[in-house]
């Protein structure tokens, strides 16, 4: 609640004329660092908690339910459900600390803004380059499953293509996207949310009909094949790794924490319920995806195997709501991930681990054009790889070290006690939390395929390189003032 | 049995001057119109410079980048209001969303009246268009906050509605007058005025054109966060000139959550 003569928070932000003056390049204390005004001017905060779920749960969701299913259960069988709630629980894990971090520095940036103040310049780098690419990585992999949504149209409507046109069609997203948010000043955040809406109506109303029918509702309870794949638990575990890429983006609830409303009650509630609601959801889709079809049979439909399922349920009907369905949260994941990969670049340009040119901002259109570029251009090029899987695993691998870092930090923080360190939002058994959260998110790294972990130690090395040649005297930890 | 200074003032300056609401979009290019320090010499100005960004802008580096420019031009323009007389506060606010900007600040300060800045050659003669006894206490304030004591010539508009007679309009608008006179206006200078027209906004803005400024009120009150994009934007698009919006209470549960 804010005192209606506005005192709190923005005290100190109106200048009365002929009081004394604001030093514009006085450093804020950290009181300040919600956004009261810096003698430069103060920050509106807009987005509400509607707005916050929506961009955790409009991230996620597309890749879980529409790309993942057929790819797991062709993998792991019945038991890529509990791939899913695996990749449910490192995720709340992880969750409930990056809220109690997120509370306390509810600052654009989000884990790499934590870490670098928490644990200094050079994880921070690492980090903070690594989220770039991280999610320039997802975005390819969402633009993927765009792609093979948008070649599903084409084949619903009959139309043979000489081509798989999946790829083709992601690098026209991705370059269409990264046009749009280069020129577009539109609102877009009311057309997110009613997305995630209209997606969340379709999934439950499918799954609701899918699964009563595998329980035999409708005729025969479909026989369950064996839960568990011939390989045991490790396939499970593996496909786990690679699903996770599902559970990304609740951590971009927090990289737009400048902007979200009541940070210290909205940051937290957006995390965690955006995670455990895709959670039920992918766990569900996967068991209803595996009582329609055997595994097998799913791993053969690849990317838009639930396309199958719809129809095998509900027929043609079913499979266009799907594939429109499919459509839309592949987009918004897509969407979502280049504005989060833009906001990645601006984070560490601040801070001056790359040169200031890469945030800057162009006054006509109002949008940092390099650094939209920075995140576009990459994510066209790998979307032409076409390689879902391992631009999924590599995309993981990023965000995992940054999420077992995340836990680290919270650690050492509550250890130390820094006098800044004043979380409103504290992580129930915060200690364990952090400590099983930051175990498990490296282990789950340990069972992603050689290949992916190769290219991601290769990024990490590569931004630990940058920067020893570019930023060792750039020094974050407990830095919360501007320049 | 007028007085209506609330207890909890909200910016602690709380005088007889009414608080009104000065937004400029200064790195838009806005700057402040002619006139507009003439008019609001008797007023307490917060001056709110806002920039609104695209969401896929961080605010802050929005800030970081431009606050200072921005900054240094609203100081401008602070001063030139302060020159003319008026107190002033100044607010620079990085937004992806002007309304909850604007609809903030009137809350925090608890502004009057909203300007719709444009340009006027002169403040000579202002037109205050009164809807119904709803806010007239608030509508007398700012007008006689403003004016009394100058030369302002203020002519008192109202549109008969359906069931209304011309003698209950004169009735209304000399109730506003008595007041106005009772806080220091001079009764010579006030003028009233009462018509029937179709729309009332077509009528406001026509008569408007005669004047050198309009008041006038916010139109529904069931819609809390809208300034501009009504009625007296509309107004103000026809009549080119500076419109007072005045906005209404404000509830004091209604704060910026």
């Amino acid at each position: 609640m804010v005192a209606p003569d506005g005192s709190e928070a923005r005290d100190g932000s109106s200048a009365e004329v002929g009081g004394p003056p604001t030093d514009p390049a006085g450093p804020d204390a950290i009181a300040e660092i919600v956004d009261a005004d810096t003698g430069e001017g103060e920050l509106e905060r807009t987005i509400g908690l509607s707005g916050g779920l929506a961009i955790g749960i409009g991230t996620m969701i597309g890749a879980g339910i529409f790309v993942f299913p057929g790819i797991a259960a062709g993998n792991a069988g019945p038991a890529a459900s509990l791939s899913f709630a695996i990749g449910a629980v490192v995720a709340l894990l992880v969750a409930l600390p990056t809220s109690e971090l997120a509370t306390a520095m509810p600052r654009s940036g989000g884990g790499y803004f934590f870490i670098s103040r928490g644990l200094g310049t050079a994880p921070g780098a690492i980090v903070g380059i690594g989220l770039w690419l991280g999610l320039v990585f997802a975005s390819a992999f969402y633009l993927v499953g765009l792609g093979s949504y948008a070649g599903q149209v084409f084949l619903e409507a009959g139309i043979d293509l000489p081509v798989d046109p999946a790829v083709p069609l992601g690098v026209a997203f991705g370059a269409g996207l990264t046009a749009l948010s280069l020129f577009g000043t539109e609102n877009t955040a009311s057309l997110q949310n009613g997305i995630v809406a209209v997606l969340l109506v379709i999934l439950t109303l499918f799954l609701s009909y899918g699964s009563l029918d595998a329980l035999g509702v409708f005729g025969t309870e479909s026989t369950p094949e064996r839960f568990f794949p011939p390989g045991g638990l490790l396939p499970v575990l593996q496909t786990a790794a690679l699903v996770f890429t599902s559970y990304l983006g609740f951590a971009q609830v927090a990289t737009v924490a400048g902007d979200i409303e009541n940070p210290s009650r909205n940051l937290p509630l957006a995390m965690v319920a955006s995670v455990l609601v895709v959670g039920v959801f992918y766990v569900v889709t996967v068991f209803v995806a595996t009582s329609a079809f055997g595994s097998a049979r799913l791993g053969e439909f690849g990317e838009t195997a639930m396309v199958e399922v719809a129809r095998e349920f509900v027929g043609l009907p079913g499979a266009i709501a799907i594939v429109i369905a499919g459509l839309l949260a592949t987009f918004s994941s897509a969407n979502a991930s280049i504005l989060s990969a833009s906001r990645a670049v601006y984070a560490v340009s601040r801070d001056d681990l790359i040169p200031a040119t890469a945030s800057r901002i162009n006054l006509q259109y109002g949008t940092p054009h390099v650094a939209l570029g920075l995140a576009g251009g990459p994510i066209v090029v790998l979307t032409a790889t076409g390689q879902v899987e391992l631009l999924a695993e590599v995309a993981s691998f990023l965000h995992l070290v940054m999420y077992g870092l995340i836990c680290v930090t919270l650690v050492r923080l509550r250890r130390e006690r820094p006098d800044w360190y004043t979380p409103s939002f504290r992580c129930p058994a915060g200690l364990a939390v952090a400590g099983v959260g930051a175990l498990a998110s490296f282990a789950l790294i340990a069972f992603m395929r050689p290949a992916s972990i190769g290219v991601g130690v290769a990024v990490m090395v590569t931004a630990y390189g940058w920067y020893r040649y570019y930023a060792t005297d750039v020094e974050l930890e407990g830095r919360f003032e501007h320049d | 049995m007028t007085d209506t200074t609330r207890p909890d003032d909200p910016t602690g300056t709380e005088t007889d001057r009414p608080a009104v609401l000065v937004p400029l979009e200064v790195l838009e290019g806005e700057s402040l119109p002619t006139g507009t320090a003439e008019l609001l010499a008797n007023a307490h100005v917060v001056l709110l410079g806002y920039h609104v960004l695209p969401e896929q802008t961080a605010t802050e580096q929005a800030r970081e980048q431009f606050g200072g420019t921005a900054m240094s031009k609203l100081e401008e323009f602070a001063g030139a209001l302060a020159d003319a007389g008026a107190t002033v506060e100044t607010r620079l606010v990085f937004t992806h969303d002007e309304r909850t900007t604007i609809d903030r600040l009137i809350y925090e300060h608890g502004c009057l009246a909203v300007l719709v800045p444009n340009g006027t050659e002169r403040v000579e003669s202002v037109l205050v268009a009164v809807r119904g006894t709803v806010g007239i206490d608030r509508n007398a304030r700012l007008v006689a906050g403003l004016f009394a004591g100058t030369d302002v010539a203020v002519t008192l508009y109202h549109v008969l509605a359906d069931d209304e007679t011309v003698d209950d309009a004169e009735t209304l608008l000399n109730g506003v007058k008595t007041e106005l006179v009772e806080r220091g206006m001079d009764p010579d200078g006030i003028g009233t005025l009462v018509e029937d027209a179709e729309v009332p906004v077509d009528a406001i803005a026509r008569h408007g054109e005669a004047h050198d400024a309009v008041v006038m009120g916010e139109t529904d009150p069931s819609v809390t966060t809208f300034v501009f994009g009504m009625p007296s934007e509309q107004v103000a698009e026809r009549f080119l000139g500076p419109v007072l919006v005045v906005q209404r209470e404000r509830p004091a549960d209604a704060a910026g959550e």
